[in-house]
């Protein structure tokens, strides 16, 4: 090991290598900027230079680029709450409100250094554990596993919100959201309506940008005026980094539980970011401060994020499994130089494994360094008035959408959950336990059917030391939970004011239409396809009646699109209405997509918003779509992006 | 009416004699689209991968190959765009996989497709190999009749490349337990690298790379290749692992006779044939013009001899000979082709024991 490490030092630590991670590390941050867009189209850019280098160089510059990615996603997640990739939403989730309370240099700030020092455990914890990693990933049995998705869902718990009946709901309504398309354990295709598009299930990316970039982007537009809502400047940068010292601890546990979400098959990396925030939340004494900027919330994820991804190393070269689509390319420019991953890699190329580890903590210095020193700069982004930024931002979600799989469906999804997205935002529900349902609802299903089937006794797998450990770990905060609630009993809570039923009653009677129809179609399943969506259905079916009822006698929760100041009813009432107008307006958008394709549909729609709603002047205004069009012409002959045609080629 | 006729003919014949004059190849300033239906890292993204660069260089006037990946519903959905889509110019192109041809044999409703109305650019395939972990007692193929304990398989989906496995358990006849679900053929390697399954097969490459070492350590034993289908539709050895029995010779180990003329045997070997032997395909749409498909096959058969071709080939390619489309279509099409006894034995096969309504 120790020869490993100086032979890797001396393979990296040369002028020619340390350029080219710095020119991926460059792509990435770029890349990462756009929302959507993540390591497959920077590993998809730099592949055909890559076959041009030798290996060392070519590792250290598609590392490098995928070490940043998750880097750069932060600034539309806290900027515009558009989060970059489904990773970032609880940076979005925290870090936005404290962009609108003029606090965006702080939040970009504790983001970047936490990704820092993240991506730098990651790295020390892979160098440690690279020799004993393979026995380690194989203890795991699928019951460990099983249970590991099981504590990730658990983690949900922690982000139910103000009304516990809603939050659990929510999760049941992401795990039946997870079930849509392909069964794991059973030939059966289901909710796909006859759309082939909805084989294969709906795309996470589609979700975090329709439920989360979407809804927020309209209710930004619906309120008007800035992003930031009080406008003092200053110390901000500095207050972000002491966060960061403040929580070290965190920011280490974060990392770690990132790091293992990474190494271990089966969680993923999206849920290891989530399941970072949810111990930030559960570990927290005070909690009255989530969901509304809180920076703990920042600091967990971020440092979890980096982490994830060097994390995801060791299954890729180990074994040959890759645990995302970026680090399954790496595997196939690997494959080009004839480098083996497997069991043979840490005896042949150990000095190359290094040298990955190491490109990666280079390029998180340097990634999140740059855009550390350039946050309270980007912060200023806050305060300019938001429908004139709003054109490109949206027609970059559009545009990264379309990149999923090509197919219309991507946009009518995006709007779609764009609508259930904000809807579910004004009536008080919570979409963190959703996220987390739906990431975790597939490896949840498909572990459990593999534990089962693999395992027939149950006594075979419950009783194993992993199983029993996780299972605890699962109990251990509700148990806790229930002990302070009976210590806590006699303090009654006061009474919540009556509301009026309203649009809150609405919602929930969707979503229990939603549970209904699950419950009712899914009985006809096979009986392993069935299993999953039956019952995540028919708990959710009965939560959300049980809401109904207490909603329909008065103990509704007023609407609010407002994380934290809660305004007038009436103010309140006008801007979802507006909203309301905005989504209409997406859907015309991609509507008009469909018929003259993405380049007019965006100009009528960037002309209308900043000529009938900024009141930009009409020469500016087609000047600024002239040069949005402009800019997606580059995108899409430089970086390769596809662009939806119109029926009518024009 | 008659003038403008003539004007038609007229621009035809100019259009039509342009590039004869120019003496420009047809593929001089274009851009060329590999669209694979899998999401990019799978095997069918990595081959594209491989071979763009080197139609590049081959392919007369130098066109741009970018590779396009619009995965979704398990490939169905992007090899239906380009059926239904694709410009035929000779500027798209599509890779197909086994998983992508399955479901037209087994008429899929949902397919929209039909590779006979195609043409064929390039093929190269795949083996596979199947072996047991030392528990079981198996050592040749013969003593998977009786083995120590119950086999237990992992694999992913009844209807995806599965489907040979199963059909190799039948012909075989051996009583394994086959546990559906996992997300690909690498987790289900780890699950017998856990212990949790004890017969697993993976592709030849795969099986090279991961599962040698563990063979060295004593950990697995490989028992038989999935076999090759050569030109003449006789089932050979993996010429990637010559040194393991095909299941042709399994079968003769077994049962101290041919398969030949056995329903199931005809089954499994059409499988072979249409999964594995002619796994990777490159199609260009049907009415290509004649030039522009004579130059993407003249490229295929000189980037043959590139010896970077060669090298980089020898992990991704792993010893398996890159068809030109022409010569191979015959073939190719003949193993997309089963007859009706075949796929109702399979589409019966599917329902009765592994719950599948096609």
């Amino acid at each position: 090991m120790a020869e490993a490490l100086s032979a890797a030092a001396g393979l990296f630590l040369n002028p020619t290598r340390l350029g080219m991670l710095a020119l991926g590390s460059g792509v990435g941050l770029l890349i990462g900027i756009l929302p959507g867009m993540g390591g497959i189209v920077a590993a998809a850019i730099l592949l055909p230079f890559m076959l041009k280098l030798e290996p060392a160089a070519a590792l250290a510059m598609v590392t490098g680029a995928l070490a940043v990615v998750h880097t750069s996603d932060t600034i539309t997640s806290v900027l515009i709450g558009a989060p970059g990739s489904a990773a970032a939403v609880p940076t979005m989730i925290e870090g936005h409100p404290m962009a609108r309370r003029g606090e965006a240099a702080r939040a970009l700030a504790a983001a970047y250094l936490s990704s820092l020092v993240g991506g730098i455990i990651g790295a020390l914890g892979l160098t440690l554990s690279i020799p004993l990693a393979r026995p380690l990933v194989l203890s795991f049995g699928s019951p460990e596993l099983f249970m590991l998705t099981v504590l990730g869902v658990s983690f949900a718990g922690s982000l139910l919100g103000r009304e516990p009946l809603k939050g659990l709901s929510a999760g049941l309504l992401g795990l039946l959201l997870g079930t849509v398309g392909p069964a794991p354990a059973a030939a059966e295709v289901r909710f796909a309506f006859g759309q082939v598009y909805l084989t294969d299930g709906i795309d996470l990316a589609l979700v975090a940008l329709g439920l989360f970039g979407v809804a927020e982007v309209v209710s930004l537009l619906a309120r008007g005026g800035a992003v930031a809502q009080r406008t003092e400047l200053g110390r901000g940068w500095w207050e972000g980094a002491l966060d960061v010292w403040r929580h070290r601890w965190l920011v280490i546990r974060g990392a770690l539980i990132g790091m293992w979400a990474g190494v271990l098959p089966a969680i993923g990396a999206t849920a290891g970011t989530l399941m970072a925030y949810g111990h930030a939340v559960a570990t927290s004494r005070d909690r009255s401060r989530f969901g509304k900027g809180d920076v703990r919330g920042i600091i967990a994820p971020e440092a979890a994020n980096n982490a994830v991804e060097a994390g995801d190393l060791v299954p890729t070269l180990l074994f040959g499994v890759p645990g995302g689509a970026p680090s399954a390319m790496i595997l196939g420019a690997l494959l080009a130089y004839g480098i083996l991953p497997g069991p043979r890699i840490v005896t042949q190329h150990l000095d190359l494994i290094y040298t990955v580890v190491w490109s990666f903590a280079l390029a998180n210095v340097l990634g999140a360094g740059v855009m550390f020193a350039a946050s309270p700069l980007l912060a200023r982004l806050t305060y300019v008035p938001f429908n004139r930024i709003a054109p490109p931002i949206v027609l970059a979600m559009v545009l990264a959408a379309f990149q999923e799989t090509q197919h219309f469906g991507d946009l009518v999804s995006l709007v779609a959950l764009g609508v259930a997205g904000y809807a579910l935002k004004v009536t008080g529900w919570p979409r963190g336990p959703l996220l987390i349902g739906f990431v975790l609802s597939n490896p949840l299903e498909r572990y459990y059917f593999l534990t089962v089937n693999l395992y027939p006794r149950p006594e075979d797998w419950l009783l194993r030391p992993g199983v029993v450990v996780i299972g605890l770990l699962v109990v251990a905060p509700f148990a806790w939970g229930a002990f302070r609630w009976l210590r806590q009993r006699t303090r009654t809570e006061p009474e919540a004011a009556r509301q009026p039923i309203g649009a809150s009653a609405v919602a929930t009677a969707a979503v229990l239409g939603v549970f209904g129809y699950a419950w009712w179609t899914a009985r006809g399943f096979l009986a392993n396809a069935a299993l999953m969506p039956v019952s995540v259905a028919a708990a959710g079916t009965v939560l959300t009646a049980v809401q109904l009822v207490r909603e329909l006698r008065g103990r509704s929760s007023p609407l609010t699109d407002e994380d934290e100041v809660e305004a007038e009813p009436h103010a309140v009432r006008e801007r979802v209405r507006r909203g309301a107008a905005y989504l209409a307006s997406l859907a015309l958008y991609v509507a008009a997509t469909w018929f003259v394709g993405l380049r007019w549909a965006s100009v009528l729609w960037s002309l209308w918003v900043l000529v009938g709603v900024a009141r930009v002047r009409w020469p500016t205004a087609v000047a600024y779509a002239a040069l949005m069009v402009a800019g997606l012409e580059l995108l899409a002959s430089v970086l390769g992006v596809h662009l939806p045609q119109g029926r009518l080629r024009l | 009416m008659m003038s403008r006729l003539l004007w038609v003919l007229v621009l035809v014949a100019a259009l039509g004699a342009l590039p004869a004059s120019g003496q420009q190849p047809y593929y001089a300033g274009k851009t060329v689209e590999i669209i694979v239906p899998f999401a990019p890292g799978g095997g069918s993204d990595i081959d594209a991968r491989f071979f763009a660069p080197f139609l590049e260089k081959y392919v007369p006037g130098n066109p741009r190959v970018i590779v396009r990946n619009m995965p979704g519903g398990g490939s169905i959905l992007g090899a239906n765009f380009f059926a239904e889509n694709a410009r035929p110019d000779g500027t798209q192109l599509l890779v197909t996989s086994g998983s992508t041809m399955i479901p037209y044999i087994l008429g899929v409703p949902q397919v929209r497709y039909d590779p006979a109305r195609w043409e064929l650019i390039k093929v190269n395939g795949v083996g596979g190999v199947l072996y047991v972990s030392p528990r079981t007692g198996v050592r040749k193929p013969e003593d998977l009749a009786r083995p120590a304990e119950r086999l237990v398989y992992g694999g992913i989906s009844a209807t995806g490349l599965d489907l040979v496995t199963l059909l190799l358990f039948e012909v075989l006849g051996l009583d394994v337990r086959v546990v559906m679900g996992f997300e690909g053929r690498g987790p289900a390697r780890l699950a017998f690298e856990r212990g949790e399954t004890n017969i697993d097969y993976q592709t030849t490459p795969a099986y090279l790379s991961q599962v040698v070492p563990l063979v060295r350590e004593g950990k697995a034993i490989p028992i038989l290749s999935m076999g090759f289908v050569n030109e003449k539709g006789v089932m050979v050895r993996d010429p990637s692992a010559p040194d393991l029995p095909s299941a042709y010779e399994a079968y003769q180990a077994l049962f101290k006779r041919k398969p030949d003329g056995l329903l199931r045997w005809k089954a499994y070997q059409s499988m072979v044939a249409a999964a594995f032997t002619f796994q990777k395909a490159m199609w260009a749409p049907g009415g290509t013009p004649p030039e522009a498909l004579q130059a993407l096959r003249t490229a295929v058969e000189r980037m043959k001899t590139d010896p970077q071709f060669r090298e980089q080939g020898r992990q991704v390619l792993e010893g398996y000979e890159v068809l030109r489309g022409d010569l191979a279509k015959p073939a190719v099409l003949r193993a997309t082709r089963v007859t009706l006894d075949v796929k109702k034995y399979i589409t019966d096969l599917l329902r009765s024991k592994y719950q599948v309504r096609l």
